[in-house]
């Protein structure tokens, strides 16, 4: 019986492989990206008996990898999304908490000066007053350089960050790639189950730095893409990424694909994945921030500076710059061929935004658009010193030889905060006085009172001249003794550029005087005014004031940051989802392993009983014949 | 796998709610509320202005009480020279006993200018406006010159509510109009007669057209005014004790005026308080002799008894004006108070933790965190392997 001990040879041999699938699968039962295997049994076909065929025992045709590509397609875009909001979340909160700290935050700086500003101008003369104002301008300049800062230091976080991630994409296409050869060799015949989990393993890693698409080929390999269609895989062969500095700052990196044709930029293209979501970071919430700051930073330092030129300080003089800033930064593009120069001020408070523009030549003529939108911004001006370009509250000169096609940045309030300084040291500079004051004379007849006066121009060149208002007549004075000016009771009279009113009805011959302010060290008129910018609206129009823009970024960024969370709550339930989802389709499950164990081990000592009894008849039909 | 992060979510939410207890605050963080914590922070801006403007008040409240301290003893020196000024106009003083109410008169000028020059606590000078470092009232002779300025510092002590700590020299001591205050009768210096000047008035003031006036007698029993040009408005004859009315004033005019005595009425202008007690020194000093020295003398004493009157309702309108912003100021200090006790109350609500509902989310998620982990625990420990 020959055939007998075949086929029970077929059975001990596919089930003893049958328990060596089994325990491979016990041994990886913790191995990430294992999927299960399974043998797979068929029928040996036998040979004919006369009338009947007989079977000719079994074999393991396949040995199957329990796999669902949607699944694991899903797990991989989960993970993407995952990666992405775990980056987001990770450094929105950090720069979240550190707009909104007491400690680091601008509030508590800015309240601590407007207090100090006003206790100045409660005891205008008093010099320990005036340094104590002095201490909180600083501290408050250091408050805004500090924030700046410390989202540089997160600025040049992203920048290292980003470069890892580069270079494990490297890595991990470089992987890919090997293992698609490794597959094509090997994949001649049956599947190498255990390759292709590998392969699995690699783009799930891959998918977690950066959102790819995937596209199997006829002999097994998988091409892999990435941002807006560039292969990063294709077969045994890989295509690197690679960071260099942007366009217009030498210190951000900018993520470039270095393909067959050259290189090309991938910051705006690459979504998902760590590496989408540090470009994220970047573009929606570090670049707005600091714009954002910068915007506060500008504002608050010129209309300070502004309110403080037009008083007096206490040893008679036009008050000085009290905090300097740089003006918006120009960055030329590292591709100009020409070289032309560009120099940016701020015009207009009112139209400021703090965003990054960039200045185009084409040739013949200049045009500006938004960094982030690309939006056209309308240039009015012709871009001389005498006649700038205006856009958005910003003045451009442009000067020297631009060549077509030539760009430059010009950085609104992007870094600005970070160069905010005190200029003034000196406690008695501090001009919290009118510049000039109004005075009756004391002889005057008539009731005519005169208002206190009121800085209309605090550039006009005579504006610390005297002057003396006559009355001619009780409708009409002259000034200085010249002219003849009709008198309307309460009608502001502006001087020198200074402004006055006279209410009542004067005499003949009643004379006020306006003069420079000298000597007078109580007065707080223009310090009363610099507390005022506290509270008033300076940006947008005058409708945005200075604490108001901060809190505005406060609340701008923690509404990101909140958003963020969110996505990120909602992005691991739906990634540890998909993650059982694979788990369950082809995980192992070691109680059904342990169940196969015990199925085969009986199995084959069937099979081998089988043998056995083909011996016993053996040995039956000898022990009949050997007669 | 799965139950492993389901204990790590547990675990940062009792690390949460750890954190929200350990510090009192609902919001840890502003995303955890964007809306509240950015209302917060303005609430935040408004209490400590409000707080600042506490302070303010209380720097306005401090200078108003010293200044009103100083003018009630001005009003005492002005009374008592007032007083000394009517007993010196009395018949019965001789010139022995009117040189003694001169010196004191004087004396009593030499505590109003100290009055005037008075410092406060940090040596600036209470009434020379803005120059606080200048002597605002300085003498020459019989010339008392204002050296400060006519300014008025304001101090913020509300949310657009600014007053004044302060009046000047200038508006206290100087601008005070003699006469009545609209206009001044006066003997001409040279006059030989007896006539003294009486209480005089505004009677139409439509037909009073500010101009200046010259009574001059024809003859003892009649007189004619005459206009700054020259040309004769009027003419009547004189009784001593007449009330002469013209051009919408009038004023009383009693005793004998020589032929070719005048009277000049003139527009009210400013004299300074110590100028006019001065004058009256000068004049109760004086010794008379004859009837002509004693009319000038009475004439004197009362123009400068008008222009007492004068400063002492300029010190009391100030004083008002000075109590009436002290009123103000504790108004608005009890509104800022109340207005901080809302907001504190509004910025609890948004910031601070209900701790009721904290302390019972944390015992919930203990269970929860502690359920989870035994039943990890004993569904790890299922396994067939275990039977073999």
């Amino acid at each position: 019986m020959p055939d007998l001990l075949n086929t029970s040879l077929t059975g001990m041999l596919a089930f003893q492989r049958a328990l060596e699938i089994t325990g491979h699968n016990i041994s990886n039962a913790n191995t990430p990206g294992y999927s299960r295997q399974v043998a797979e049994f068929t029928t040996r076909v036998g040979g004919g008996s006369g009338r009947n065929y007989v079977g000719g025992g079994t074999q393991i045709s396949t040995i199957k990898r329990i796999y669902d590509n949607l699944l694991v397609e899903q797990l991989r875009t989960s993970a993407t999304g995952q990666a992405r909001f775990s980056a987001l979340n990770n450094l929105a909160g950090r720069v979240d908490s550190l707009l909104a700290d007491a400690d680091t935050g601008l509030n508590t700086g800015l309240q601590n000066f407007f207090n100090t500003m006003q206790d100045v101008s409660n005891n205008p003369a008093e010099i320990p007053t005036r340094q104590a104002l002095l201490g909180e301008a600083d501290g408050l300049a250091n408050r805004f350089r500090s924030l700046d800062q410390r989202l540089d230091t997160l600025e040049s976080e992203v920048n290292d960050r980003l470069t890892l991630a580069v270079d494990e994409i490297n890595r991990i296409a470089a992987d890919i790639a090997e293992t698609n050869d490794q597959i094509a060799i090997a994949g001649v015949g049956a599947l190498p189950n255990d390759l292709l989990d590998r392969r699995d393993a690699l783009v799930l890693e891959l998918s977690g730095l950066v959102s790819v698409s995937t596209i199997m080929q006829d002999d097994g390999a998988m091409n892999v893409f990435v941002g807006s269609g560039q292969s990063l895989v294709l077969g045994a062969n890989v295509q690197r990424f690679g960071t260099q500095a942007s366009e217009f700052d030498p210190t951000r990196v900018s993520v470039v694909y270095e393909g067959s044709s050259g290189t090309t930029p991938l910051d705006t293209s690459l979504s998902g994945g760590t590496l989408g979501g540090l470009l994220e970071f970047r573009s929606r919430v570090l670049d707005p921030s600091r714009q954002s700051l910068g915007q506060t930073a500008v504002a608050f330092v010129n209309r300070f500076n502004a309110q403080h030129a037009a008083g007096m300080d206490l040893r008679g003089n036009l008050g000085g710059d009290f905090f300097a800033i740089d003006p918006p930064r120009v960055l030329y593009s590292s591709n100009n061929t020409g070289s032309g120069t560009v120099t940016a001020a701020i015009d207009d408070l009112g139209a400021f935004t703090g965003a990054d523009y960039v200045l185009e030549f084409d040739g013949a003529a200049y045009s500006l658009s938004r960094a982030d939108t690309g939006q056209n911004v309308a240039l009015t001006g012709s871009g001389t010193a005498a006649d700038p370009f205006l856009a958005d509250g910003i003045s451009i000169e442009v000067g020297g030889a631009a060549a077509a096609g030539d760009r430059m940045m010009i950085r609104g309030g992007h870094n600005a905060a970070g160069t905010i300084e005190t200029v003034i040291t000196d406690p008695r500079a501090i001009a919290l006085a009118a510049p000039t004051r109004a005075q009756a004379s004391i002889a005057n007849i008539g009731d005519a009172t005169i208002s206190p006066a009121r800085v209309a121009d605090s550039t006009d060149p005579a504006l610390l001249a005297s002057s003396v208002i006559e009355f001619t007549s009780a409708t009409s004075y002259t000034i200085n003794g010249a002219g003849n000016f009709t008198y309307t009771d309460g009608d502001p009279i502006v001087i020198n550029g200074s402004s006055v009113t006279i209410n009542g009805t004067p005499a003949v011959g009643d004379q006020f005087t306006i003069e420079a302010n000298y000597g007078a060290s109580g007065d707080n008129s223009n310090g009363l005014l610099l507390t005022d910018i506290q509270s008033v609206g300076v940006l947008d129009g005058g409708a945005i004031g200075i604490g108001e823009s901060y809190a505005q970024l406060v609340a701008s960024v923690g509404g990101t940051a909140h958003q963020i969370q969110a996505g990120l709550d909602a992005q691991n339930v739906i990634y540890t989802n998909a993650e059982d989802a694979v788990l369950s389709k082809s995980g192992v499950n070691l109680d059904e392993e342990a169940a196969n164990l015990i199925r085969f081990q009986q199995a084959y000592q069937a099979a081998a009983q089988v043998v056995n009894v083909t011996k016993t008849l053996f040995d039956s039909l000898l022990a009949a014949t050997s007669r | 796998m799965n139950g492993l992060q389901a204990m790590q979510r547990l675990q940062t939410a009792l690390d949460y709610t750890q954190r929200q207890i350990s510090s009192g605050r609902r919001i840890l963080n502003p995303s955890d509320d964007p809306i509240g914590s950015s209302r917060s922070l303005e609430l935040r801006e408004s209490i400590s202005r409000l707080q600042q403007f506490d302070r303010n008040s209380t720097i306005v409240g401090s200078r108003l009480g010293q200044e009103e301290s100083a003018l009630s003893a001005v009003n005492n020196v002005l009374q008592r020279v007032r007083v000394l000024a009517l007993q010196a106009n009395n018949a019965t003083q001789s010139n022995e006993s009117r040189g003694l109410i001169a010196i004191e008169m004087r004396e009593q000028l030499g505590n109003l200018v100290q009055l005037a020059n008075q410092q406060d606590g940090n040596g600036s000078y209470l009434f020379a406006g803005n120059r606080g470092d200048t002597q605002p009232v300085s003498r020459t002779g019989s010339t008392f010159t204002y050296n400060g300025d006519q300014g008025q510092r304001f101090i913020q002590i509300g949310e657009g509510r600014e007053i004044a700590d302060s009046d000047s020299g200038a508006a206290v001591f100087f601008q005070i109009r003699n006469g009545n205050g609209t206009f001044s009768a006066l003997p001409d210096p040279g006059n030989t007669g007896t006539g003294v000047v009486g209480a005089g008035s505004l009677v139409d003031p439509t037909l009073y057209d500010r101009g200046q006036y010259t009574v001059r007698f024809i003859d003892p029993d009649n007189y004619e005014v005459l206009d700054a040009l020259g040309a004769t408005v009027a003419t009547a004859s004189y009784q001593s004790g007449d009330t002469l009315a013209f051009s919408g004033i009038e004023f009383s005019l009693s005793g004998n005026p020589d032929t070719g005595d005048e009277f000049i009425v003139a527009p009210s202008r400013n004299q300074d308080v110590f100028s006019t007690i001065d004058r009256l020194a000068a004049a109760i000093g004086t010794a008379t002799s004859s009837e002509a020295t004693r009319a000038a003398m009475t004439n004197e004493i009362n123009a400068g008894l008008l222009n007492l009157d004068q400063a002492l309702g300029n010190i009391l309108d100030t004083r008002t004006q000075v109590g009436s912003r002290l009123a103000a100021v504790e108004d608005q200090i009890d509104s800022n108070g109340s207005f901080v006790l809302t907001m504190q109350s509004a910025l609890a609500e948004i910031q601070d933790l209900d701790y009721a509902e904290a302390i019972s989310r944390l015992t919930a998620e203990v269970t929860t965190l502690e359920a989870a982990q035994k039943s990890f625990i004993r569904t790890q420990q299922l396994t067939l392997f275990n039977y073999f």
